[in-house]
């Protein structure tokens, strides 16, 4: 008989002898419960509002197998310090989430729950990503061994730059910018996350003269150049036709901000892309809001995960050293989730689960914000070669202009990767090796001057949590 | 004209060339030698220098290598790649030797 009521969340969903199942979604959640609410109520309360559950029993229940669809919240850890919080774990069934779809994840998992009065505040950590649903997903567009391939650029990080000004230079002058830089010596140029469509640049016009400038770059040089051409828009038919504009063009890589388009223009741009033979570069503008904050939120190495799924070629993930947030042991954390195909948990990165990619594509990590010629050995020795590198005011804030400050940053890379191969130690003699290197290049010392006491030496206001012992 | 990786640095010495190739094999990758008359940045298939030096681990086998194929092609564009057969793919390559520039 159905019996209408108020139960204990625990009742069903606290199930500490479970064990969970290889095709098993797992979450681990920081948890702070209301005061009055026992942690085993709240993290049941996780479970249950995030699968099969709502605040009273209702008499459909009886129609399906709850065993079956619940979620389960299977384990219980303090946090380390914090005598409020606690690290709860859920587990989903797999049958839980739609075929391929990042979207229909975060609905479940990041849904109304993080609005539950009976929580104080909920922030999901990590999540392991089961290979039976990995496979459902084809991932980045291209991977980095097929870029490099493309690109014919091996052995070292590429090198780019966000055009500076972020907003209001006109299209003709915005392309002087690209060519400049280019033809300095970068792989890359990148439109800033803000430039869309204004009344001051058109995308269309944008284009046309960014695309000529690679092109003049490429001839003048002999290397292959691109300009991560933004085609983030307001509707996704919008999207599709910038895109689609940019591969008449010629443009190798394209560029879409994934949170602000939302995963599923992002996934439909990411197929697009591999469709067209097109690189996704990746920019993830509202991150900070949802990822920052420890107690609240998503963490961004699940944002990474999810993006890695959904499919980008290149993905902003910090840089450590430069002007924006980003502790090292997590930012590494991060890396490894883009690069490798198997991640074992490590907590002092903030990996709380193994993580198996079953050779889904991997993306190559961007760094930028902040960061000048005398991070490059610090940098070098963080990120190796796969990933790039992104000196926006530390190539165009140079004394004798963008094509200086792009060669300054081309012969500073270099010649770290040149000394790293020697087996020289980056972080004891990158001092020395830079100065070393500035004397056959009057521009590497002009920079070297410019930017020599600049640094931001400021505290993560997020690091994983683990015990010294 | 630049030819990507360490064309933005004054040309390597032996020494250091022999350094470079030390690593590459240190790192048990599979070294390519392979040469062009007209490089593009487009092109993926330069004439490769024989076969791939499969077994090699010796840093004078490949310096070898290099002088006899700058021997037989003197006015070819030579680079050496390092080749990773788990990732199926370059991971290092960078020119070595280029035709004496024309004024």
């Amino acid at each position: 008989m159905f019996q209408a009521g108020v139960r204990e969340y625990r009742e069903i969903y606290w199930d500490p002898d479970y064990q969970p199942r290889d095709t098993d979604v797992l979450a681990a959640f920081r948890l702070i419960p209301q005061p009055e609410v026992a942690p085993e109520e709240a993290a049941a309360a996780v479970a249950a509002e995030s699968s099969t559950a709502t605040w009273t029993t209702v008499w459909t229940d009886r129609l399906t197998t709850l065993e079956r669809y619940k979620a389960r919240a299977y384990c219980l850890e303090p946090v380390p310090g914090r005598p409020d919080q606690y690290l709860a774990y859920v587990a989903y069934p797999l049958e839980l989430f739609e075929e391929g779809s990042v979207t229909s994840m975060m609905a479940s998992i990041t849904g109304n729950v993080f609005g539950f009065k009976a929580i104080r505040a909920l922030r999901l950590e990590d999540l392991r990503i089961p290979v039976a649903l990995v496979k459902t997903f084809q991932g980045p567009p291209t991977g980095i061994q097929v870029e490099r391939d493309r690109l014919n650029k091996y052995g070292r990080p590429l090198l780019g730059a966000t055009l500076k000004p972020k907003l209001g230079l006109s299209p003709r002058n915005y392309g002087r910018a690209c060519f400049e830089l280019l033809r300095g010596g970068l792989d890359f140029t990148k439109d800033d996350e803000n430039i869309t469509s204004q009344p001051f640049m058109r995308w269309g016009d944008r284009f046309q003269f960014v695309m000529e400038a690679v092109r003049k770059a490429e001839a003048e040089t002999g290397e292959r150049k691109g300009h991560y051409l933004n085609v983030t828009a307001p509707d996704c038919e919008q999207m599709l036709e910038r895109a689609e504009f940019a591969r008449q063009l010629g443009s190798p890589i394209i560029m879409h901000d994934y949170l602000v388009g939302g995963f599923s223009a992002h996934t439909t741009l990411s197929r697009w892309c591999r469709r067209n033979g097109m690189l996704l570069h990746v920019h993830r503008a509202l991150h900070a809001v949802v990822d920052r904050q420890k107690d609240h939120g998503i963490h961004f190495r699940v944002l990474a995960k999810w993006l890695r799924l959904a499919g980008g070629d290149h993905l902003h993930t910090g840089t450590v050293v430069g002007k924006l947030e980003g502790d090292r042991e997590t930012t590494l954390g991060v890396v490894d989730l883009l690069r490798e195909d198997f991640i074992p948990a490590n907590r002092s990165r903030g990996i709380y689960f193994d993580q198996e990619w079953a050779s889904l594509p991997t993306v190559l990590p961007a760094a930028s914000g902040g960061i000048h010629v005398w991070h490059m050995p610090t940098l070098v020795e963080i990120f190796g070669d796969d990933a790039v590198l992104q000196f926006g005011g530390g190539s165009a804030g140079h004394p004798q202009g963008s094509r200086a400050g792009a060669t300054a940053c081309r012969v500073a890379l270099e010649a770290c990767v040149q000394a790293r191969n020697e087996g020289r130690d980056l972080a004891a003699e990158g001092k020395h090796i830079l100065e070393q290197a500035a004397r056959r290049s009057t521009e590497l010392a002009a920079a070297l001057d410019t930017w020599r006491e600049i640094r931001f030496d400021y505290e993560a206001v997020d690091s994983p949590d683990v015990v010294q012992t | 004209m630049r030819l990507e990786t360490f064309s933005y640095l004054p040309e390597l010495s032996s020494e250091q060339l022999a350094q470079q190739i030390s690593s590459i094999l240190g790192r048990r990758l599979v070294v390519g030698i392979e040469y062009s008359t007209a490089p593009d940045p487009y092109d993926h298939y330069w004439t490769m220098w024989k076969l791939p030096l499969f077994d090699t681990d010796d840093p004078a086998v490949v310096i070898a290598e290099l002088d006899a194929c700058r021997q037989a092609n003197p006015g070819a564009y030579i680079k050496i790649n390092g080749y990773d057969p788990g990732r199926q793919g370059q991971v290092v390559s960078f020119v070595v030797a280029q035709p004496a520039q024309v004024a």
